[in-house]
This record gives C-alpha cells, sequence and structure tokens, in this order.
C-alpha cells in the first residue's frame, strides 16, 4: 500500500509540472501541445549535461541531479522558443505548431543522443545512461497511517517541485505579471489598451512553460526510466495536458487530477505484481493511465473553459 | 535584389502560391540540412547524393548479386505505398479541421488486426486473402476514427489528446497480444505472415533482378485520386471543407455538423487503415511490439508539405521517403547517424508549417510596394484589417 | 463659448496613416483647446478611430506628429499616452470578462506592495476602497468586487471611464459611447461628459450621431475617407449641414414607407424559453406574432438574449419550451435545413462567424443555401458552372462590388460588400419569414439606406420580416411592431406609432408600466 503512495507521488509530480507549464503558456492564450516535445528536449540538455559533468565532480555524486535539472530547465526553454516563434511571431496555427514541435523534438534528441555518444565514448547508442536518483524518508511525517507513504522513499526532487508549485500559484494569483498573464488569455486587446507588451507577456510564458516542462522531463530520467532515451516519449506530456484540462486551467484542481493519475499508474502496477501475474501483463497495467485519462476527459471536458483567447494569435491591428 | 525579392513574393500570392510555398520550404530544409552536415565535417551534396543512391534513384558504386538500381527503386516505392497512404488520411481529416495525430495508432490497430485474421490463415488463397485484408484495414481504422470523431463532438474531447491516448492503448494492447500469443522467439517480433496475405509480392524476378512489387502502391494512387475527386467535385467533400473552415456557419447553413466530423474522422481513419495494411503486410511483414511507426507522423510533414492536397501528397511523400528509406545506405557511405533522416523530415515540417506565415509577408510585400507606388489610382477597397473597416465604393 | 484658453491641449499635425492597401488617415490636422468637447464626426471607416487610436498611442502614425500641451511627444504604446495624461473609452470595450471591475480598472498600473519586504503582490483590496471611492466622487456607482461577466453594457461602460479617472487622464476619449445605450443611459452619459468638462477635463467624442455633437459638443471637425473636410463651431451649424458634410453629399433623414398592409400570420412564437450552458433562462416565456407584410423590431440593449431568439427561430439553437410555428406548422423541432427550406431565411449578426465562410469564394458563400440542390449539384456531384452563373447574377442584381467576380476570396472584400452578399443571398431565397440581426452594424450611410430600401421591398412583397436591432433610429424608422426585450423577457408589444423614443428605452432599461 505505501508503495502504491510512494510510486503514485513520484509519477504525479513531474507530471503536475509539466501540466503547469502548459498552463502558463495557455493562461497567456497560447495553446500549448508541445510539452511532449519540451519534456523529452529538456530531458535530453540534462541528461548530457549529468554525462558530461558527471566526471568532473566524481561519480556517484548526487549534486548532479540539481545541475542535470536547471540545464533541463534551459533547454525546455530554449527548445520552446519555437514554438513562441511559430505562435506569436509567425501566427502559425498553434495546435499545428505544438505537433510539429513534439515531432522535431524526438527526431532532434534521438539524433543529438547518438551524435553526442559518437563523440564523448565513440559508441553511436541511443541512451544516457543516468543513475536513479537517491531516496529519503520524511522522519515523523512517514509514521503517519495510510498516507505516510507519501513522505517514505522521496526524491529530493518531489520536494523541489512541490516549493516550486507553490511559487508557481503565487505568481500565477498574486501578482502583477500573473494577473496580465491571465488576462492576455481572455482578452489581449484589454492588456494591449492597458499599456502592458501582450508579445512579451506571452513569450515569457511560453519560455516558462519549456522550462517546466523541462524539469518535468528531467525528473521522470531520474526516476521512472534510469536512463535518457527515446522512451521518455510515453504522452506523458499529454497527460498533463488532460490533467490541465480536468483541472480547468487552474492550479489547485490540476495537481489532483496529476495525483490521480499518479495512483492509478502505482495502484495498476502493484496490483499486477500482488496478483503474481507473469511480466507480459504489465502491459495491460501500464495501459490504465491512458484509459482512465480517456474516461475522465469523457466526463470532464464538455463544461470546461479554455482560456478566451486561447488559440488566437495576437494582431495588433485587429480591434 | 528588391525586384528580385518581389518575384518570389508574386509567385507566393499567385495562382500556384502553395505549390511555391512547398518548393521553398524543401530549399530551406536543404539548405539548413547542408549547413548541419557541414558543421558534421561532411559534404552535403555527397550526403544528398547517397540519399538518392539508396531510394534507386541514381546508380551505386557496385550491387550485390540479383539486385541493381531497380531493385533499389522497388523498395523504395514498397516503402512510398503506405507514406502516401497515411498522409491522404491527415488530409481527410485535416480538410474538416481536425488533426489525426493517432494515425500511428490506427495503422498499427488495422495491420495487427489483419494480420491475425488472415495473415496466418495458411487456407486461404491469395484472391481471397489480399482482399480480405484491405477490408480489414478499411473497417478496423473506419471504426477507430469514427470514435475519435465520436469523443469529438459528442464529449468535446481535443482530437490530439484523444488520438494519443488511443495510440498508447493500442500500442500497449496488440504489444500485449503479440507477446502472449503471435511472437517470434528469435526476433522478438509477431510471425510473418503468408505470401498469400501479403500486399508485396516479394522475389518478382524482372530480367536477372529480383524485385519486390508492391500492390499498395496501385491502392494509394487511386485512393489519392478518389480523395482529390471527393473533395473537388462532390456536395460530401464541400461540406466536409465547409465544415473545416467555419464550423458555426456550416451549422448555420444547415449542414449535421457531427456527421461531418463522424464521417471525416471515419473516412480518415479508414484510409490508415489501408496504410497499415500496406505497412504490415506489405513493406515490413511483421509488427514490432510496443513500437509505433514513426510513419505515421512523418504522414504530417507530408500532408503539410502537400499544403493539404492529395495530389501535392503525391509528390511531398516521394520527397520524404526519399529521405526516410535512403538513410540506411547513406549511413553506411558517408558515416552519418541514419536519425538523421528524422531530424531533415522535422526540419522539413517546421518551414512547412511556416507556410501561411510565407504568404502573408509576401501579401505584404507586395501591398507595401503597391502603396509606395505613385498613386494615379485610388487605393483598391481592400478592408482594412479587421472587419469594421469599411469604405465607400 | 467665447472664454477659451488661448493654449491648445493636444495638436495633431498632418497625420497620415497607411494600412496594407488603405490610407486610414491622409495628412489630418487637429488642435484642441483645453476644457471643451471635441467632437469627430465622420461615416464608420472615415478614419476616426484610427486618428484617435493614433493619439492614444495604439498606432504610430506614418507622418506627421502630435503635441501635447504645446510639448512634441512620440507615442509607442498606450503606456505613453496614458502618462502624458490621455486615457480612451474604445468602442468595444477592452475589459476582461473573467476579471472583477476592480481588477479590471487597474490591470496595467496595479498598486504593487512587497509584502514582508520582498514578496510582490498586488493589493487589490486597496483599489477595491479606492475605486469605491473615486465611482462615488463622480457619481459613477459601481461595486468593485462584480465580475464584468455578470454587469450589464452601461456599468461595462462606467468601468472604462473609471479607468480613465483612475490613470489621472486630463484628456477623454470616447469612441461612439452611446452606441450600446438606451435614451435615458444616453442622457446619463452626456450628462457625465458635461461634468467632466466642468471639471476641466478635455473630452474628445467620435461620433457619427448628429444630435449628441449638438447636445454636448463645443466644436466639431468632420473627417471624410480618411481627409479632414471641415472644422465647424457646433453652435454656428445646422445639423442638416453637418449631415451633408459627414457623407459629402444631400441626405434624406426620412425613409418613405407605406402603411402598413397585414397579411395572415407567417411566424408565432409561443412562451418560447431558452437556456444557456449554465441552465440560465437567456430566452424567457417569450410570445409574438410577425405577419405576412409586417416589420416586426425587437428592441433592447446589447446582451438580452437577441442573438438566441433568432438562433432559436432558424434552428441554431434549441429551445428549452415553447413552440416556433411558421405558417402555422410546429418547427420547434426541426433541424436548420428544414427549417430553411420551410420558409426562413436569416442575416445574422456576426459576418465573419456566422454569416459566411470567409476562405471560400464569393461564388460558393453565395450559394450557401443552395449547393445541395440542382442544378447546383446531381447525385452529389457539383456543377460549378451553375455556381458562376447564379453568383454572376447576384452580383448584378444586388451590386456587390468584387475584385475579380465570383471568385474573389470573401475574406479580402469590404464589410459593406460582404454584407451585402449575405443580403442577397437570404432575400434571393423569397421565403416567407426574412430573420435580420444587426443588419446595417458598421456600414456607412449609403449601404445603410440600400439594407434599409431592401427590407422595405421585401415588407412590400408580403414577407414577414423580424428585425433584432441595437440602434433605436434603425428600429424607430422601419417597425411596424415594436418589441422591447429585457433580460430575455419581452416587456412591451405594441404598434410603432404608438409608441416614443423615450418609451421604448425606459423599457429596455426594464421599467414595466411606464
Amino acid at each position: 500500500m505505501n508503495k502504491v503512495f510512494t510510486d503514485g507521488l513520484s509519477f504525479a509530480l513531474p507530471l503536475l509540472i509539466m501540466a503547469i507549464g502548459a498552463l502558463y503558456s495557455e493562461k497567456s492564450g497560447v495553446t500549448n501541445l508541445a510539452v511532449e516535445g519540451f519534456q523529452g528536449v529538456g530531458a535530453f540538455f540534462g541528461a548530457l549535461a549529468a554525462t558530461l559533468f558527471a566526471p568532473l565532480i566524481g561519480n556517484g555524486n548526487q549534486a548532479i541531479i540539481y545541475i542535470a535539472m536547471v540545464c533541463a530547465a534551459i533547454g525546455g526553454a530554449l527548445f520552446s522558443c519555437i514554438h513562441g516563434l511559430l505562435c506569436i511571431r509567425f501566427r502559425a496555427n498553434q495546435v499545428i505548431s505544438g505537433v510539429v514541435i513534439n515531432i522535431l523534438s524526438v527526431a532532434l534528441t534521438a539524433f543529438c543522443t547518438s551524435a553526442a555518444n559518437a563523440a564523448i565514448s565513440g559508441n553511436a547508442s541511443n541512451k544516457f545512461v543516468l543513475d536513479v536518483s537517491s531516496k529519503f524518508t520524511v522522519p515523523l511525517l512517514s509514521k503517519i497511517p495510510w498516507i505516510g507513504g507519501l513522505f517514505t522513499d522521496m526524491y529530493p526532487f518531489e520536494i523541489i517541485i512541490a516549493v516550486l508549485v507553490v511559487v508557481l500559484w503565487y505568481l500565477m494569483n498574486r501578482t502583477r505579471f500573473g494577473m496580465r498573464l491571465r488576462a492576455c488569455g481572455e482578452n489581449p486587446q484589454a492588456v494591449d489598451a492597458a499599456g502592458a507588451n501582450v508579445t512579451r507577456i506571452r513569450w515569457m510564458a511560453v519560455i516558462i512553460s519549456g522550462a517546466l516542462s523541462g524539469i518535468g522531463g528531467i525528473c521522470f530520467a531520474y526516476s521512472l526510466l534510469g536512463n535518457f532515451s527515446p522512451s521518455i516519449y510515453q504522452g506523458f506530456g499529454y497527460l498533463a495536458i488532460a490533467a490541465m484540462i480536468f483541472g480547468n486551467w487552474n492550479i489547485g484542481p490540476t495537481t489532483l487530477a496529476c495525483l490521480a493519475f499518479g495512483l492509478a499508474k502505482s495502484g495498476g502496477l502493484q496490483l499486477c505484481i500482488a496478483a503474481k501475474l507473469p511480466s507480459n501483463y504489465t502491459d495491460l497495467f501500464l495501459l490504465l493511465p491512458y484509459v482512465l485519462t480517456l474516461l475522465l476527459l469523457i466526463f470532464f471536458s464538455r463544461k470546461n473553459h479554455p482560456p478566451k483567447a486561447a488559440g488566437e494569435p495576437w494582431d495588433k491591428s485587429k480591434r | 535584389m528588391k525586384k528580385k525579392n518581389l518575384l518570389l513574393a508574386r509567385r507566393l500570392t499567385g495562382r500556384h502560391a502553395s505549390l511555391w510555398v512547398s518548393v521553398l520550404a524543401i530549399l530551406l530544409m536543404l539548405v539548413t540540412a547542408g549547413i548541419l552536415l557541414l558543421a558534421m565535417g561532411k559534404n552535403p551534396l555527397a550526403a544528398f547524393r547517397s540519399f538518392l543512391q539508396g531510394c534507386g534513384m541514381l546508380p551505386k558504386e557496385n550491387y550485390g548479386g540479383g539486385s541493381g538500381m531497380l531493385t533499389d527503386l522497388l523498395d523504395f516505392l514498397n516503402y512510398l505505398a503506405p507514406l502516401i497512404l497515411a498522409s491522404l488520411a491527415f488530409i481527410a481529416a485535416f480538410k474538416a479541421g481536425l488533426f489525426n495525430i493517432g494515425i500511428s495508432g490506427q495503422m498499427m490497430l488495422a495491420g495487427f488486426t489483419a494480420t491475425v485474421l488472415v495473415g496466418y490463415n495458411k487456407a486461404l488463397s491469395p484472391v481471397i486473402a489480399k482482399p480480405l485484408v484491405l477490408l480489414i484495414g478499411l473497417v478496423v481504422g473506419g471504426l477507430t476514427g469514427a470514435l475519435i470523431g465520436y469523443l469529438k463532438y459528442r464529449f468535446n474531447i481535443h482530437e490530439v489528446v484523444s488520438t494519443i491516448m488511443l495510440n498508447y492503448i493500442i500500442s500497449y494492447l496488440t504489444g500485449f497480444f503479440i507477446n502472449n500469443n503471435y511472437v517470434d522467439m528469435m526476433t522478438r517480433n509477431s510471425r510473418t505472415c503468408t505470401p498469400e496475405a501479403r500486399l508485396t509480392l516479394t522475389n518478382v524476378m524482372i530480367g536477372d533482378l529480383k524485385g519486390k512489387i508492391p500492390l499498395g502502391l496501385i491502392i494509394a494512387i487511386l485512393v489519392a485520386l478518389l480523395v482529390s475527386f471527393v473533395f473537388r467535385k462532390t456536395v460530401l467533400g464541400f461540406e466536409i471543407k465547409a465544415v473545416g473552415m467555419n464550423r458555426r456557419c456550416s451549422q448555420y447553413t444547415g449542414i449535421r455538423v457531427s456527421r461531418i466530423i463522424l464521417l471525416s474522422m471515419g473516412f480518415s481513419g479508414a484510409i490508415a487503415g489501408l496504410a497499415g495494411v500496406a505497412y504490415y503486410l506489405g513493406y515490413t511483414n511483421t509488427i514490432i511490439p510496443k513500437s509505433l511507426p514513426g510513419m505515421g507522423y512523418d504522414s504530417i510533414s507530408v500532408a503539410l508539405l502537400g499544403s493539404g492536397s492529395p495530389i501535392g501528397a503525391l509528390f511531398a511523400a516521394v520527397v520524404v521517403s526519399i529521405f526516410q528509406q535512403g538513410a540506411n545506405y547513406m549511413s553506411s557511405s558517408i558515416g552519418v547517424a541514419k536519425e538523421i533522416a528524422s531530424l531533415i523530415t522535422g526540419i522539413l515540417l517546421l518551414f512547412a508549417s511556416c507556410g501561411n506565415y510565407m504568404k502573408f509577408r509576401a501579401e505584404r510585400k507586395i501591398q507595401q510596394a503597391a502603396d509606395l507606388a505613385p498613386r494615379s489610382v485610388p487605393a483598391p477597397a481592400a478592408g482594412k484589417p479587421g472587419d469594421r473597416g469599411v469604405k465607400t465604393l | 463659448m467665447s472664454d477659451y484658453k488661448s493654449d491648445y491641449i493636444v495638436e495633431m499635425r498632418h497625420i497620415t496613416k497607411r494600412f496594407p492597401g488603405i490610407i486610414a488617415n491622409d495628412d489630418v490636422s487637429l488642435e484642441i483647446r483645453k476644457g471643451e468637447v471635441y467632437a469627430l464626426l465622420g461615416e464608420n471607416g472615415a478614419g476616426k478611430s484610427t486618428l484617435m487610436s493614433i493619439l492614444f498611442g495604439t498606432y504610430e502614425p506614418d507622418e506627421g506628429e502630435i503635441l501635447v500641451n504645446g510639448k512634441p511627444v512620440k507615442f509607442h504604446s498606450s503606456t505613453d499616452a496614458t502618462a502624458c495624461g490621455i486615457g480612451m473609452v474604445h468602442q468595444h470595450f477592452k475589459l476582461v470578462e473573467p476579471f472583477t471591475i476592480a481588477e479590471n480598472i487597474v490591470l496595467g498600473v496595479e498598486p504593487e506592495e512587497k509584502k514582508l519586504g520582498i514578496l510582490p503582490w498586488v493589493n487589490i483590496r486597496k483599489a477595491n476602497q479606492q475605486i469605491a471611492e473615486l465611482s462615488r466622487a463622480y457619481g459613477l456607482e459601481v461595486n468593485p468586487t462584480d465580475r464584468i461577466a455578470d454587469v450589464p453594457v452601461s456599468v461595462r461602460q462606467r468601468v472604462e471611464i473609471l479607468k480613465m479617472l483612475y490613470r489621472g487622464a486630463e484628456i477623454m476619449i470616447f469612441d461612439e459611447p452611446t452606441a450600446v445605450l438606451t435614451p435615458q443611459e444616453i442622457d446619463f452619459l452626456l450628462q457625465i461628459i458635461d461634468n467632466l468638462r466642468k471639471d476641466g477635463k478635455t473630452i474628445i467624442l467620435i461620433t457619427h450621431k448628429i444630435a449628441e455633437i449638438k447636445r454636448v459638443a463645443d466644436r466639431c471637425a468632420i473627417l471624410r475617407q480618411g481627409r479632414l473636410i471641415d472644422i465647424r463651431e457646433v453652435a454656428d451649424a445646422s445639423a442638416q449641414e453637418l449631415a451633408d458634410l459627414m457623407v459629402g453629399r444631400q441626405v434624406k433623414f426620412m425613409l418613405e414607407k407605406t402603411a402598413p398592409q397585414f397579411r395572415a400570420p407567417v411566424l408565432e412564437v409561443q412562451g418560447l424559453t431558452v437556456k444557456n450552458e449554465h441552465k440560465f433562462d437567456v430566452v424567457k416565456d417569450v410570445s409574438f406574432t410577425v405577419h405576412g407584410g409586417e416589420i416586426f423590431a425587437i428592441a433592447g440593449v446589447s446582451g438580452n438574449g437577441q442573438g438566441e431568439i433568432a438562433d432559436a427561430i432558424a434552428g441554431l439553437l434549441k429551445a428549452a419550451s415553447g413552440k416556433v410555428l411558421l405558417n402555422g406548422k410546429d418547427i420547434t423541432a426541426m433541424p436548420v435545413r428544414e427549417r430553411a427550406l420551410a420558409g426562413l431565411s436569416y442575416i445574422p449578426e456576426d459576418r465573419h462567424e456566422t454569416g459566411t465562410i470567409p476562405d471560400m469564394m464569393l461564388r460558393e458563400n453565395l450559394a450557401l443555401r443552395e449547393y445541395y440542390k440542382e442544378p447546383f449539384s446531381r447525385r452529389g456531384i457539383l456543377h460549378q458552372e451553375a455556381f458562376r452563373s447564379y453568383s454572376e447574377q447576384l452580383i448584378q442584381t444586388y451590386d456587390i462590388r468584387c475584385a475579380q467576380g465570383p471568385e474573389t476570396v470573401l475574406r479580402s472584400m469590404s464589410g459593406g460588400n460582404q454584407q451585402k452578399a449575405i443580403v442577397g443571398r437570404e432575400i434571393e431565397e423569397q421565403t416567407d419569414l426574412i430573420i435580420f440581426v444587426q443588419p446595417t452594424r458598421g456600414l456607412d450611410i449609403g449601404a445603410i439606406e440600400n439594407i434599409h430600401r431592401q427590407i422595405l421591398q421585401e415588407r412590400e412583397r408580403g414577407a414577414a420580416i423580424l428585425l433584432i436591432s441595437l440602434e433605436l433610429e434603425e428600429i424607430m424608422a422601419l417597425a411596424d411592431t415594436i418589441g422591447v426585450l429585457y433580460r430575455g423577457e419581452i416587456l412591451k408589444i405594441d404598434a410603432a406609432e404608438k409608441m416614443t423614443t423615450q418609451e421604448v428605452g425606459r423599457y429596455m432599461m426594464g421599467v414595466k408600466e411606464a
């Protein structure tokens, strides 16, 4: 039972940070289906940095994870500029742009990984092997009955993400920047008339979205996968978007949706182990989050309210 | 210099604007890929030549016994057929304003079903087996597509999200069944199909060369003509386009939008199903479990490069196939990782998706030139940006 | 009138602004004195709004310069203009619907404070207080914590005015401020404008309504097709003179309308109720009858359920309860197309969203009611030749100007010609019932006259006409019968000649028995 909570949380939190990334972009009026691509490219940069720097700071030193997280954020942010360029500057269809970026990211990271590996080790492998992050248990909280599992065997990045979520909520709902950002997604003309720069706010939102997704990606690489390889693209980005839709573009409910996904995934897997099914059957349980997403979408999609101006390029000359 | 720019601008706004946008996108892609190859210390021209050699469009230095340029070309066509079909599938939905990103999954499900039901049945004669394979592709793909359309209009689920979810569900589900029941212990892939069911005729002797005859290509060209006809000439095509361009106005004119969404997603899925059987029972002849075909995504590049036109897609598919199919030979002869093919396709997609912006800039440029020209006639009566600018005429 | 200060607060010199394919302002020069109400008169598309958007920093002029208080200024955005004390109420309000009134007012100049000395945050409670005080001081009562989505148009306009006051604007631009108001609300607004002037503010009033200019303005500049035609002292110019200057030719104020001859009932609406997605009744138990040869007009302030009534009759929205009868036949459950075939055409409010497919060609747009019938198609196959000849005929009959004939992409045509195309397409069906919603929105006087003439012609023919408009003048000029809509309910139905503009206005504000 504890294992369900432990694994569930470690899956839910990276998902959540990606969902909040998507949320920032969409709240500013830029539809963002590119999270999948952002997280992959971000994770690539993080994993590349880890591979390059690990020998310098000593193998097995856990500090490498923090370096990787910073690099993943930067990499995701850089890559998200393509989405910004297409959607904000070139006024391309934002759905197409998202799809284009996801396709490009798979190709780009596959090519760059083998090129980088060939240059570093001479072996053009398609993965960077990473250590799985070390874990810790919160002393008192983990003893709480039932939910103690949430505080057992935690990855350090879970704390970082939890803190980030609070900060991001505050930024979105209490500050001048957040207020303007939300206004941009509803009525960019109003923001422009109020003297704020819609283009700049949307750029910042997209870049934040890229950075957060990058962090989410590298956390998956360091926990669930233990490496960086094409298997980073498992549709987690789309799950994050689905969570954002259930959360009706609000951070609080989105958090609950991510937790539900995480628990469904870990619960399914533990069930499979408990039932002593052959390993083949794990495939059947791995598809649980996707089925759950579809089912939840059926119940929640009708009534949701995306930001009104999302998907529309901002054109100053239009009134 | 200025004059030349305007010439390009004229091309990008003229009658064949879409064609020129595609040409420009290909040129930009070649330049970018060239720079990339140069940066890696390779000769771009040699690399591009080896792509063509790998596809049987230019002769290689030497060939093994029984193979020649024609063998390579036929292999190329064998790859081309499902790609054309997949991109037609994308177009069919795209015209209705829908993004079928789940072509990979629909291909896999159709291919898997046809393989299991027909591909392993040794009793069927080719005359029955081959049409049956096509039929299964159509039905399985069509039903999957229609499901996505249903989720879209009934529950307002964005098709990009639902198709991706279905992709993974299909991938894990078929992977489970292949591993459980149909696995080939040597390759860890599914067992190969009977030649009777296969849509590609293998080991056909043409002169002294051994080659493959892809029947899928004939179907691909027929479907391209059919799709083109539907969108240019029929009431149904008109209604699908109307729904894609303005859903609310379509409802206003009395088109049953939900029916059109269901139909066009169903068509899209059906064509994707054909692509699936042409791929799994033609090109690969086996299914790698839990590995969705990248072709489903390449098809988006092809469709956008062909600017949504079915006939354009035929040519665009050739361009993309050259890179994907020629990558192996290029990799062995030049020594660049073959993943570069997907990267090149991705870059092409990037430029193709900027097509509207290119046209927009070209229009601006021509307009500016016209505005700056001495004013002998009053300014043309185009509306101001936005719809409120009204001039007395 | 004689005690103007000698100095100008705003000078715009030789302003020229081009948009692709159009010159919006052509060498326009204005001088505005401190403390006056300065009117900009001109038709839709004359370049008034563009000129003021330049003064407000939304656009930068291609040529010319602006002086404020005698000093040359260059505005790159509205922030620069705001800093110079210029504020603007746009015709389409710039409000964020899910935000509260206070949040909308402070947007862009948020009162940011530091919590614990480091954490920046927006002190919205303080803003609420300030705004409540400000609104009381100017007689513009609002509740700062109400959400914009929940308040009516007149309150939204107050919010826009408060926005300017909150920013300390000295020069206030009003772009067509009365277009959406009832006569009584217009009185109130003009009173506010007068108070603001007494307070020392300078007011620039953009309008095409001469009566308002006569009531509040000191001077008036007339623009036509981007050019400055004349500047007049309002006291010295007659209304007829101003109108002729605005249009550039003699204007007839009255439409020639024959006495009504009602025939059998064509449209009968009985207890119609329409719910929105929140299960809220946007149309509540509405009943009325429109006869052949009758123009039945529905008056009301924007957002009171007009569009929903039209959509429900045409079948675009489902009726929650009630009945719609067309020529005695119950069409309540019919799909859209069958209703059209039963004898209904519909000119919807929104040209781009509903009335046309802007990316298709003119000939396809003109055939949207016909394409599935012979000779446009046979057994599911389209015949382009039929599209071409039909559209050529309509282009002729309805005088639709289009650069490439039937092949013109609709988006590239002017708004007036798009509207002509829609009106032509619907009238050509020769149906028993024609619904017009806001048929002249955003059009110039020539086009408006043209469409009014066509509406009257259809009435002569014996068609029943349901006219839904926000322009009270239009309704008073055309209607035989007027129904007034308020919050989804029809408060009053009466013959047009029995009602005055003031009366209709009172009902529009929800006053039941006047």
